[in-house]
């Protein structure tokens, strides 16, 4: 199979300026030599914690930034020597509300988005109807954006991504926002446009997201790459350990970073669930880790404990060291 | 080839068309095209009513240009950074349109609707004020308003760039509106100026598209007086076009390396 998207020691450096009457600047590594391809007609999954450079990496080669170094390409077209070929076959999405036109109608938004695509006009007679009933925007067209739901702006967006029936997608964070109903009917959508053999490279922090839809993942972290495979390869990263959920109210930082230190501790994380806290400690003692980490958190108000079997979140924990 | 250049000119209608959809619901945009070269308007009439009808064609001709600069310096010059305020620059970009035509197409609303300013001075002229005024050289007035256009268009399409790479000439934006009005003579002629002052109107186009608006609608210029206004219009879009070009690709590439595509 071949390529679509190839990822070649890929680097993006940032200058941040710092003070306001001195100012002077820092160099901040989004990405890292980073190296991937992307197969045709592959869904492809890009996890991290936020600052990873996981948007980074799309800008890139949606040829909205210029790397610092490496090279990237999308069907073969370099993304900064031959940017103009590669955004005819490219559509991509950023999560949020924003880029849309918010004082103009839905079908006014895709119409004008769709002519600057080049599509012609007799073709968008027949694309909006349809695009709009397929993001459940169907009736709602004729209304300002400005009016719209966040969920209704985020399929707006889908929308207007697939104006030009893109062989090529990226997609951050697109269900960011969405209703759970929504996010499930957009999951929907993102298999049938695989099954058009459609080539999609998504980035999610939804984790049962990325392994129910990628076919492959990456795990981004510091702008590094720190595996890469299917989500049942990433969980064999931790079939030998076990995971033990402690409920907590009101836990430091200072706490976590005492328990992360333990022996028997491979990796922590903490969720917060409603109005409770959960600490999750990977370890490989399984359930005979308990006794120790009761005593570790000695003082500390404590709910209900489980030992549980690790699942893909527990295996990008691991891999981005509990910086979730 | 060809197909380009009407999918380029469907693209400049369409921005256009929706550029105008949403600049009619903006109160900033009425106020500049609309109220503010009415206030001019008004206030160069109550002053000058003791002069005769062809000053007070001046006059009419002057406010519309008024409103047409002022559209241009404001809102054609922040085309671009509107567009990244607002979160929609870097969609505009990563699509296989060239910016730089989609912002001629943004220029095109904005210039044409700044003519509303024209007919609004026009209006009260007529109206409120009682005069009979009459378009002497009504053809050669409406070629000499075409050339305005693209001459307008090509001076926004330099001006939006360069407000994009130096945010600080673009503090500057303000100071920029009156200068333009009296170095061009929209309200009444250069040579009352200090004679050090004309080179720069000379270099400037809005002069040359206030010369040939004025000289034809009063009917006191002589042909070649508004041929070579024409030409010096033409000669200036050339000019402000190819420098436009580089602009553009020079303030791409910045944007991309810098990061600056988005504000978030």
């Amino acid at each position: 199979m071949k390529s679509a998207i190839e990822i070649n020691q890929l680097k993006r450096v940032f200058k941040v300026s710092i003070g306001v009457m001195r100012r002077s600047f820092k160099e901040v590594v989004a990405i890292d030599d980073i190296s991937f391809e992307v197969k045709e007609g592959e869904l492809f999954g890009l996890l991290g914690p936020n600052g990873a450079g996981k948007t980074t990496t799309i800008k890139v080669l949606a040829t909205l930034l210029i790397p610092t170094s490496g090279s990237a390409a999308i069907q073969g077209y370099d993304v900064v020597k031959q940017a103009q070929e590669v955004r005819k076959i490219i559509g991509f999405i950023f999560g949020g509300e924003r880029g849309l036109y918010w004082r103009l109608s839905g079908i006014d938004n895709l119409r004008y988005f769709g002519t600057l695509y080049n599509v012609h006009p007799d073709v968008m007679k027949t694309r909006i109807p349809y695009l709009l009933d397929l993001v459940g925007l169907a009736g709602r067209g004729n209304e300002r954006v400005g009016g719209y739901s966040r969920g209704m702006k985020q399929r707006l967006h889908v929308a207007r991504t697939l104006l030009h029936d893109p062989e090529i997608l990226f997609l951050d964070e697109p269900t960011i926002g969405l209703d759970p109903v929504g996010a499930r009917e957009f999951r929907q959508v993102i298999r049938d446009l695989q099954a058009e053999n459609k080539t999609i490279l998504l980035t999610t922090h939804y984790m049962f997201e990325a392994d129910a839809l990628c076919q492959r993942i990456a795990v981004i972290n510091h702008g590094r790459i720190v595996a890469l495979d299917t989500p049942e390869g990433l969980k064999r990263h931790v079939r030998d350990l076990s995971v033990i959920e402690v409920e907590m109210y009101g836990m430091g930082q200072e706490l976590i970073d005492r328990i992360r230190q333990e022996p028997f501790v491979d990796a922590v994380a903490v969720e917060n669930r409603d109005q409770r806290q959960v600490l999750l400690v990977q370890s490989l003692r399984g359930a005979e880790a308990v006794p120790d980490l009761m005593a570790a958190l000695e003082g500390v108000k404590v709910g209900r404990v489980i030992v549980r079997e690790p699942t893909l979140e527990d295996a990008y924990v691991r891999l981005v060291g509990g910086e979730v | 080839m060809i197909t380009q250049v009407r999918n380029s000119w469907r693209t400049i209608f369409m921005v256009a068309k929706m550029t105008l959809r949403q600049n009619v619901m903006d109160l900033f945009i009425i106020f500049t095209v609309l109220v503010q070269p009415m206030l001019i308007a008004i206030l160069a009439l109550a002053m000058l009513r003791d002069k005769g009808q062809e000053y007070i064609l001046f006059v009419v001709v002057g406010s519309g240009m008024t409103g047409i600069w002022s559209s241009l310096l404001f809102i054609s010059g922040n085309s671009i950074n509107v567009e990244r305020w607002s979160g929609t620059l870097e969609s505009l970009v990563g699509m296989p349109t060239s910016l730089s035509v989609i912002v001629f197409g943004k220029n095109l609303a904005n210039v044409g609707q700044s003519l509303l300013s024209m007919v609004v001075a026009y209006t009260l002229a007529v109206v409120i004020f009682d005069y009979d005024l009459t378009f002497n050289q009504p053809i050669l007035f409406i070629i000499s308003l075409l050339l305005t256009i693209i001459a307008f268009i090509s001076f926004g399409l330099v001006i939006a760039p360069v407000f994009v790479m130096n945010p600080s000439v673009q503090r500057w934006q303000n100071a920029m509106e009156f200068p333009i009005y009296i170095l061009c003579g929209f309200l009444f002629p250069i040579a009352m100026l200090p004679q050090w002052t004309t080179p720069i109107s000379y270099l400037l186009t809005p002069y040359w598209a206030a010369r040939a608006l004025h000289g034809t609608s009063a009917g006191n210029a002589p042909l070649s007086q508004t041929l070579f206004a024409w030409g010096m219009m033409v000669f200036f879009s050339v000019i402000y076009f190819s420098i436009a070009a580089r602009l553009f690709k020079f303030m791409l590439v910045k944007a991309r390396t810098d990061a600056t595509l988005d504000m978030e």
